[in-house]
């Protein structure tokens, strides 16, 4: 089973060559500032307890799963151990607001600590990480009671939070949810129907739960427009913060998945449950919204933290497993056989997992940082330039990372050939653990129409620009650099090939609405992959400037090259996919599909 | 939870409509082999898989097999199920007539194959396993051993095993350690650990014929060194009746990623008695000349899925109802419309759909070539025998690979209820993907294609297959050329690249394996638009106001625009050369 590494050195290089992470916090308004110092310690000591406490818990929450009784739901063996640890040490405080307890750090530092801890154990991390969006969502819409009830409780980590949006007829459609809420008159609101798929729904990791729950006013008009948000609690909180009544929700059953085994997956009934409004009437989605550029962040991160463990995974048995002989003569000729890193096709597994997982770092922890300008940044134009890129990018971030890490584990597991099939050697589980992220927190066609229809086309491109022009600018000042031409050339081509094509799609979207879903998961695919480009040509030309014989940086030159030379080309067909219209798509009447 | 439909009229479609089965049988002298006979075969294939097959896939899965103490008990109502496949012969459908066997073709066997693995791949797997062992009896063992043990395996009574694998010998089998001494009654005593074993052990079967790769002690090292031993689990008497247990046990069986239903065993061979089959040191030959039957087959576990996967797609995406229509509501008095009318479902339903059928085609393709070289004579027989050596690892690994895609597919449109088990579609990913790992991981397939059947004859059979599509697209004329010329440019490029890599990999002993997988599916590409391009002419000359050809021609067109294009990317890769792989030191990753 690979025991998860946090990759320090990688995740130091690119917060502090690549992002100039340093200046980054010390220029962020209105948070604590995060020191050089204090960035080390946050980042050895997350890793000490990603891999001492939690990757020990991986496989055994694979094993055991969540189980459903009716008092309730079990998390495996050492789950709630590992998450008091958690709690004592302070971390679910970490990015939350000093008036409510917590210590006030800027928003990235805790997606930087689930890049390790999702690493480790994504299922565990899975209830700290939702507890804190829910936590968000109360710092800035909940009213005062809501805050000092519930907020002191849930910064320490003592009580957790869920998010419950989906319900059996309506995922991807959430316009479509019936949940009602009928106004009791004293503040308080009765919650019935049922939610499912709600992850945390349940579980013993908590004295109480709450949860943060979508539902229609009696009245309310019809579709998105008519979704409230309220504050429903497992037990009602007195006002001095002790838990009072069991309140009327209750798990009626838990899902058996494919992978996250030790997240609990809840269908939750709600029966005339007391539910506080949030906010206002019907801007329920509004405030979900406003959240899901985090929420999506930190699904990205599933991507690459599973990606980085099937690559250290992959490589660990690389290098060990003997099996068959070089072809340019023996490399290990005292043994019985060379380790199967000697052959070309291992290495190209190796290094498509190496590339996608440090392209997709850097881009990652790029966004991460644009997360803390938009709210927090110097000025405000400096905010709003980075509200409008983060806008862009989180789709990308979110499906592209997902795939593509769906792809990584994949290869980690070809890299075991059989034994990658074999429970006990934890490559098969990354896969299964994995799979969901494409899933959930909008499937990736979701999130591609989000780019195009909303982000591309609704901005009139103008988004786009603000990222091209970035990356345009980048490459004219490498202009003359030899030794960073085989990495621009291809870059600037294809950056301005991505304005040509944006405006090619626009155009016929004008014609025929069919065409922007008909592009779109090609078009976020494509811009994913010059997304990537753009990172590594920054990163060849931090390690250019590197110190000799350092084999990191001399090996992330070389990997750059691998990214463009056999990974970047993919753009072509995607682009000739897309290209190709909505009709191939269309055409078709629904009999035409019979087989 | 998805009941698996047999695709019956598009198996007849490419069966008969594109590949004129029933005259290709009649020019190979199978007379006893004719249409409506195929058609029955279908038609019962269907039912077995449907009724019998299908309904126990979930219970296996959840299920499992269990080993207590050597024992392994398959899951409820696989025993019952295995003894009615047996009865009803599917065992025995390409077998040696004279040990009452059946004389039915490739083409026709591999579509019970992908209805069997589409409706349940782990109890399909029992009875593959079983044909292979036997075809292996049957082409190599002597006639003591054939008259021994073929007819009880071709009745079903008993089973067979293939053991390979060593816990540090997989791929590399020229290092095995299983030991085979001499005995003075001619037959061996063979000692060693085999793992990874399908249907090592299991309750199916009164009896399990194992066949065992080993080493006489004085063998040569390395692969040269290997013979094979059909070793029974049971000794069997003269009169067929069985003896004492042989000296073979199943240590425990692996905990996996899916086929939980198949056993795969840890078989300890303690001093066993085993007979040799064939030549000695010539095991691994005798291996693999069934091999091609055995990759084939295996492929088609990734057909089988992904039918399976795209038939429950099919139907969950016209009864979900999400979100609305672009161009406007289309289920206006509904809440919503259904996932039909969004471009990215059709999408994916339509990639599913175009590699399912192009990898249908496919498959009955070298079904066809494989009859003909068996069946065949002359210049046909040796054209064909080329097309098999060159087709099997591109289909092998082509079509479990484009399994899983599809399959990843499928469970994709099912939203997060593909996620969860009850619903079926992510098993069908975890079984698929052991495809891709086995009978030769995909890697070691492309490496297989390049090397031994392209480089080491200079490209003749690719040139033979080239030809092959370059005449079928210059035959075709009229509306056809809208698939024939992205065909023209594919097989161009494919002919391009196969030279650059030649040429590439005369001094560089690095090119092949750096281009190869990209070249395996840059060919399986390929051969797919012309698999599309067949289908296409033959819809073209048929009723279009049947829905099935429309949608064929649709597929066409799609997969032409959508998919094919994925043939430039990769042939940039293979460009990339070798350098780029092999100068990073084992340090530096
Ligand atoms: C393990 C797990 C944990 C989860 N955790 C939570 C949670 O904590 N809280 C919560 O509220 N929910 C949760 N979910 C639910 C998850 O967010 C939904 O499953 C997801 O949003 C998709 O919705 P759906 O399953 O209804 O799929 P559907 O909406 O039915 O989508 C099915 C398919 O149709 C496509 N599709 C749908 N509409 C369109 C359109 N307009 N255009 C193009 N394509 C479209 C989708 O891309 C998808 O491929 C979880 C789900 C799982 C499996
Ligand atoms: C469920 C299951 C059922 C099985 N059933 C059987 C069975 O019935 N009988 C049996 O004998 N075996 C069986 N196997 C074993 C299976 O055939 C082997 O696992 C497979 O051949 C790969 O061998 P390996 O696992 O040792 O991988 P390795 O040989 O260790 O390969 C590991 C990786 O290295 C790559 N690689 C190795 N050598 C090279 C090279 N020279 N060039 C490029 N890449 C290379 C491979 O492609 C692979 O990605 C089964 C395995 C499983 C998991």
């Amino acid at each position: 089973m690979p025991l998860y590494k946090a990759p320090l050195r990688d995740m130091q290089f690119v917060l502090k060559d690549l992002l100039k992470a340093e200046d980054h916090y010390a220029s962020l308004q209105g948070r604590e500032e995060v020191t050089p110092d204090l960035m080390d310690a946050i980042l050895t000591e997350g890793a000490k307890f990603a891999e001492e406490v939690l990757a020990p818990l991986n496989q055994v929450g694979d094993q055991q799963g969540c189980t459903w009784s009716e008092d309730g739901v079990t998390t495996p063996e050492g789950f709630k151990e590992a998450y008091d640890q958690y709690r004592e040490a302070g971390w679910t405080s970490m990015s939350a607001r000093s008036e409510f307890g917590g210590q006030g750090l800027p928003p990235s530092m805790g997606l930087l600590l689930s890049d390790m801890i999702g690493g480790a154990n994504w299922s565990w991390s899975m209830y700290p990480g939702l507890s804190g969006s829910a936590a968000r969502v109360l710092e800035v819409y909940g009213n005062e009671m809501q805050q000092e009830r519930y907020l002191p409780k849930m910064t320490e980590g003592s009580w957790m939070g869920t998010m419950c949006l989906t319900e059996p007829h309506a995922g991807s459609d959430v316009g479509l949810s019936r949940t009602k809420a009928s106004n009791n008159g004293d503040g308080t609101y009765n919650i019935t129907g049922t939610k499912i798929f709600i992850s945390s729904g349940d579980h013993d990791m908590t004295e109480n739960i709450i949860h943060l729950v979508l539902a229609r006013v009696e009245g309310a008009p019809e579709g998105t427009k008519g979704i409230s948000l309220f504050l429903v609690p497992k037990f009602i909180a007195h006002e001095d913060g002790s838990l009072g009544d069991r309140n009327g929700v209750t798990c009626g059953s838990i899902e058996h998945k494919m992978g996250i085994k030790g997240s609990a997956t809840a269908v939750l009934n709600f029966d005339a449950a007391t539910g506080y409004l949030i906010g206002e009437e019907n801007q329920g989605l509004t405030y979900m919204f406003l959240m899901m550029n985090t929420a999506r962040m930190g699904t990205a991160m599933q991507g690459l933290s599973l990606g980085q463990l099937a690559y250290q995974g992959g490589l660990e048995y690389a290098r060990e497993r003997l099996q068959m002989r070089s072809l340019s003569g023996p490399k290990n000729p005292d043994g019985p056989a060379d380790p199967i890193i000697v052959h070309p096709d291992v290495r190209r597994m190796l290094l498509t997992q190496k590339a996608l997982t440090e392209g997709s770092r850097a881009f990652l922890y790029w966004i991460l940082m644009l997360v803390d300008q938009a709210s927090h940044g110097e000025t405000e134009e400096i905010q709003k330039e980075a509200d409008e890129l983060l806008h862009l990018l989180t789709p990308i971030a979110k499906a592209f990372v997902t795939e593509t890490g769906l792809e990584v584990a994949n290869y980690g597991m070809q890299i075991y050939g059989g034994h990658g099939y074999i429970g006990e050697w934890g490559m098969e589980q990354i896969v299964r653990d994995l799979r969901i992220s494409t899933l959930y927190e909008g499937t990736t066609g979701i999130q591609a129409l989000d780019l195009l229809g909303r982000k591309i086309m609704g901005t009139g491109g103008k988004a786009l620009m603000g990222l091209t022009k970035r990356i345009h600018k980048f490459c004219e000042a490498q202009a003359g650099n030899a030794a960073m031409e085989e990495f621009v050339a291809p870059l600037a081509q294809l950056n301005k090939e991505w304005g040509e094509i944006t405006m090619q799609i626009g155009e016929k979207a004008m014609q025929n609405p069919d065409e922007v879903g008909a592009a779109s998961v090609d078009y976020l695919m494509y811009s994913g992959y010059i997304a990537i480009a753009f990172m590594w040509a920054q990163m060849v030309e931090l390690a250019a400037g590197g110190s000799e014989g350092d084999a990191f940086m001399a090996s992330k030159v070389k990997t750059a090259r691998f990214y463009f030379q056999r990974i970047l080309p993919r753009t072509e067909s995607h682009k000739l996919s897309m290209l190709s219209g909505a009709d191939n798509l269309m055409a078709l009447d629904v009999d035409e599909f019979a087989f | 939870m998805p009941e698996y439909k047999a695709p019956l009229r598009d198996m007849q479609f490419v069966l008969h409509d594109v590949f004129q089965a029933e005259t290709l049988w009649s020019e190979l002298g199978l007379e006893d082999v004719n249409r409506e006979l195929a058609d029955a075969i279908l038609d019962e294939a269907a039912k077995i898989s449907q009724n019998l097959m299908s309904p126990l896939n979930r219970s296996g899965d959840e299920q499992g097999v269990s080993w207590n103490d050597t024992v392994v008990t398959t899951p409820d109502g696989f025993p019952a199920a295995y003894r009615e496949l047996a009865e009803g012969g599917w065992g025995a459908l390409a077998g040696d007539p004279e040990y009452g066997g059946q004389v039915i073709p490739k083409m026709l066997v591999l579509l019970f194959e992908e209805m069997s693995y589409g409706a349940n791949m782990a109890l399909g797997l029992y009875l593959s396993l079983t044909s292979g062992a036997a075809l292996a009896i049957a082409s190599h063992a002597s006639e003591e051993l054939k008259s021994r043990y073929l007819p009880d395996m071709y009745a079903g009574n008993w089973a067979g095993s293939m053991c390979l694998t060593e816990a540090h010998a997989g791929t590399d089998l020229g290092i095995i350690r299983t030991k085979a001494e001499p005995q003075a009654d001619g037959s061996y005593s063979i000692t060693g650990n085999k793992i990874f074993i399908t249907g090592g052990e299991h309750d199916l079967t009164e009896n399990i014929i194992h066949l065992v790769l080993a080493k006489l002690p004085d063998a040569p090292a390395g692969s040269k060194g290997i013979s094979l031993f059909l070793v029974p689990k049971f000794h069997v008497n003269d009169d067929g009746s069985l003896g004492e247990r042989n000296e073979v046990s199943c240590g425990s069986v692996e905990h996996k990623m899916g086929i939980h239903a198949s056993a795969t065993c840890v078989l300890n061979f303690d001093g066993a008695k085993g007979y040799l089959v064939g030549e000695l040191n010539r095991g691994l030959a005798a291996m693999f000349t069934m091999m091609n039957y055995e990759r084939l087959s295996v492929g088609v576990q990734g057909l089988g899925l992904s039918s399976a996967s795209y038939q429950s797609a099919l139907d969950y995406a016209q009864e979900r109802l999400q979100g609305r229509s672009p161009a406007g509501p289309e289920n206006r008095d509904g809440p919503a419309d259904s996932l039909m009318v969004h471009p990215d479902v059709r999408r994916m339903l339509l990639t599913q759909k175009a590699y399912v059928e192009a990898g249908r085609a496919f498959a009955v393709f070298v079904g066809q070539q494989l009859d003909t070289a068996k069946f065949g004579s002359g210049e046909a027989q040796q054209r064909s025998a080329g097309l098999v050596e060159l087709l099997t690892p591109i289909a092998k690994a082509f079509l479990t690979d484009k399994g899983l895609e599809a399959t990843i597919i499928g469970q994709q449109v099912f939203g997060g209820h593909g996620y969860v088990r009850e619903w079926g579609m992510e098993q069908l990913v975890r079984d698929t993907r052991i495809a891709q790992i086995y009978e030769g991981a995909n890697g070691i397939q492309a490496l297989d294609l390049m090397g031994r059947k392209i480089a080491s004859n200079g490209g003749q059979n690719m040139a033979v297959l080239i030809q092959e599509m370059r005449d079928f697209a210059a035959a075709a004329e009229g509306e056809i050329a809208e698939f024939t010329q992205p065909l023209l440019d594919a097989v161009t490029e494919l002919e391009t690249l196969t030279a650059t890599v030649l040429s590439a990999a005369g001094d560089d002993p690095h090119a092949i394996g750096a281009a190869s997988v990209e070249y395996l599916h840059i060919a399986g590409l390929t051969i797919y638009a012309y698999m599309w391009a067949r289908m296409a002419g033959v819809a073209l000359a048929a009723d279009q106001n049947d829905a099935f050809y429309a949608g064929k021609l649709h597929t066409a067109r799609f997969f032409m625009q959508r998919l094919l294009p994925q043939v430039k990317s990769l042939a940039e890769s293979v460009r990339a050369g070798s350098a780029v792989l092999m100068d990073i030191p084992v340090e530096a990753f």
